[in-house]
């Protein structure tokens, strides 16, 4: 089984380590597949516009050196560690209203797709790419300091067809909805900072390639969870 | 006033013994490398078989295992042992095995609870699985050169020599925890050791690094005669010389990589070090609080107040050991910024306040389990904290009695 995790920020949002310390802590950890997934925040609100003037997204005009730089690690932490890094971004549409909120994970992600896009358009691009789409923390959190993002499962109805995955573990959060609905399912720690190392991880029955955890996770056939302690 | 020299006199004394710490560290570091600037390595390489015990995910364990598999030595095999497949240790070593298949890699995973020593335990399926007639009992947090071995084992080309065991520097501070611990191991227990040894002649044995014969150690009882007891390492130490050998401490610096721990780890460690120190020193546990001038100069503070004398020693007292610890983490090559040496009192400050800690508790917890410990680090079981409180007491009676 591969032990991953596919929801991870950096330095180059709001994570608090860099994103060479952080390869070398999930390397030097023995993980297999990790997928770098930084805030892509919508400039249209106040939240927004804060996140982008204090550097906490990823930008039109960051993407490309944020992209060469996961490929520069991904090739060292393969030859290092036999570990699979893919690029991905966190697209994160915040409102101040939970039920307005929502984040979105695009693992596999090849250009740039800006979060003030209505969600359609995003879905429609990033399927275009062959990105994998999940939907992170979709439910209520322990986590009072921030809004929940409740959108995309009060509207699951209308925007599920176009969701590979939802998070079903968050951190030290479990979602029982997901189960509920029997939708395909993964699990990643929201990695901030050093100590979320230790949260809900994925397992996956399937080959180290890309094309093979995409298929893996989309047909939600060998995924298991795991709360990864020390 | 007589009060008050008799703490300036300490805090001398303190400094003086710190100055020969020094000196004794550079003394014992000088000859690593010949005139060429080569590590001295020896000729006759004996085969080896490299104990790795593991539990748990040790800063950068990944590194740590991988530079024992790139040993520049002829023949050698590296077995890693684990109490359970579900240890998230054992993923990062398959990992390692699958990186190096050309190389003797075992992993050795079996339950083992032949004593209360947690590592020890660790090592017995190892020991037996282990094939040539001289071990290294090395743990996971330790990092090392491709010449390591090569430098290590030249000492036992003396069959008088029973043990090498190595001095160790901390790398890899990137939090407050680990930052102290880096410090700690690179001024006081660096310079402790070297002082020990070079002064006193008694060797101390830490056990990140020990490399002996099967035979010396099965003469002495065997791993089974230390499987009750905490400091296995200074045990096995102390037995080897009881047979008239001798216990080398290598100038090879292993490192001790510390990058992400927290205060509580930090603080942990060090009371349960300080706990084996007063079990096995008894009253000479009392002496090291005398060589901490930081802690020292800091009484007269809380006793007079922060007057212009108390004041003053404190800041050279301060100075001098900024300046002495930037000096030692030089001396021995540490990639630590010289800012990070600000910090140096205040981690002295606190190992004081810690070290009264053993004194009033004869508990330890280690690798999640919660111990009694008596005399020289004798191990019990005892009975979980809250509730228990009667019976706490009568086991610490018991266990007092016992030894």
């Amino acid at each position: 089984m591969l032990l991953c995790d596919f929801h991870i920020h950096t330095r180059y949002s709001d994570g608090s380590v860099g994103l060479r310390r952080t390869v070398d802590l999930f390397g030097q950890a023995g993980f297999d597949v990790i997928a770098i997934t930084d805030h892509v925040v919508n400039g249209d609100n106040p939240f927004g516009k804060l996140a982008n003037r204090f550097k906490f997204s990823v930008t039109g005009e960051s993407f490309k050196t944020y992209m060469s730089h996961i490929a520069e690690e991904a090739e060292r932490a393969w030859d290092r560690y036999g570990m699979l890094i893919i690029p991905g971004v966190e697209i994160t549409k915040s409102s101040f209203s939970s039920g307005k909120s929502a984040h979105l994970l695009l693992i596999d992600i090849k250009e740039f797709i800006p979060a003030s896009w209505d969600y359609e358009k995003i879905f429609l691009e990033a399927k275009k790419q062959d990105a994998l789409i999940v939907a992170c923390h979709p439910h209520r959190t322990s986590d009072k300091t921030f809004v929940d993002t409740l959108f995309l499962w009060n509207n699951r109805d209308k925007y599920a067809r176009y969701i590979d995955a939802w998070e079903i573990a968050n951190r030290d959060d479990v979602f029982n909805v997901i189960s509920l609905k029997k939708y395909p399912y993964i699990a990643g720690s929201d990695f901030h900072r050093v100590r979320h190392l230790y949260s809900w991880k994925s397992l996956l029955n399937c080959k180290k390639d890309m094309e093979s955890i995409k298929q893996c996770i989309r047909s939600n056939w060998g995924v298991a969870i795991t709360l990864f302690r020390n | 006033m007589v009060l008050f020299w008799i703490f300036g006199v300490l805090v001398f004394f303190g400094l003086i013994i710190y100055g020969l710490q020094i000196v004794a560290v550079r003394l014992a570091l000088s000859p690593v490398r010949n005139r060429e600037g080569h590590p001295i390595l020896s000729q006759s390489c004996p085969p080896i078989s490299v104990i790795k015990p593991l539990k748990g995910l040790e800063d950068n364990l990944f590194g740590n295992l991988e530079s024992f598999c790139v040993q520049d030595y002829p023949e050698y095999e590296v077995i890693f042992s684990l109490q359970d497949e579900n240890d998230p240790a054992y993923k990062v070593v398959r990992k390692v095995r699958e990186k190096f298949p050309d190389k003797p890699i075992s992993i050795v995973v079996e339950r083992c609870h032949h004593g209360f020593n947690p590592k020890v335990n660790n090592l017995f399926p190892a020991y037996r699985h282990s094939k040539y007639p001289i071990i290294l009992i090395s743990d996971s947090n330790v990092m090392v050169d491709p010449y390591y071995l090569r430098t290590i084992v030249k000492p036992l080309d003396d069959p008088e020599v029973g043990l090498v065991c190595n001095l160790i520097k901390g790398i890899g501070g990137k939090t407050i925890g680990s930052i102290f611990e880096n410090l700690h191991l690179n001024s006081f227990i660096l310079g402790n050791i070297c002082f020990l040894d070079r002064y006193l002649r008694i060797p101390c044995v830490v056990g990140k690094s020990m490399l002996m014969r099967k035979s010396d150690l099965e003469a002495v009882g065997g791993l089974a005669s230390v499987k009750d007891v905490l400091a296995e390492d200074h045990f096995i130490g102390e037995k080897i010389r009881g047979q008239k050998q001798r216990v080398v401490i290598s100038n090879y610096l292993i490192n001790n990589v510390n990058e992400y721990w927290n205060l509580q780890k930090f603080i942990n460690r060090h009371v349960r070090w300080g706990k084996m120190r007063w079990k096995i020193g008894g009253v000479k546990y009392l002496l090291e609080l005398t060589i901490n001038p930081v802690f020292t100069a800091c009484l007269p503070l809380l006793l007079w107040g922060p007057t212009e004398k108390t004041l003053s020693i404190l800041a050279l007292v301060c100075l001098i050991k900024i300046i002495g610890d930037f000096y030692l983490g030089r001396s021995i090559s540490t990639p630590t910024h010289p800012s990070v040496y600000l910090l140096s009192p205040i981690k002295d400050i606190l190992m004081g306040v810690l070290w009264f800690a053993p004194l009033a508790d004869d508990t330890v917890v280690w690798r999640g389990n919660r111990y009694l410990m008596g005399k020289d680090t004798r191990l019990s079981l005892c009975p979980e904290r809250g509730g228990a409180w009667k019976t706490r007491i009568v086991e610490g009676i018991k266990a007092k009695i016992a030894w």
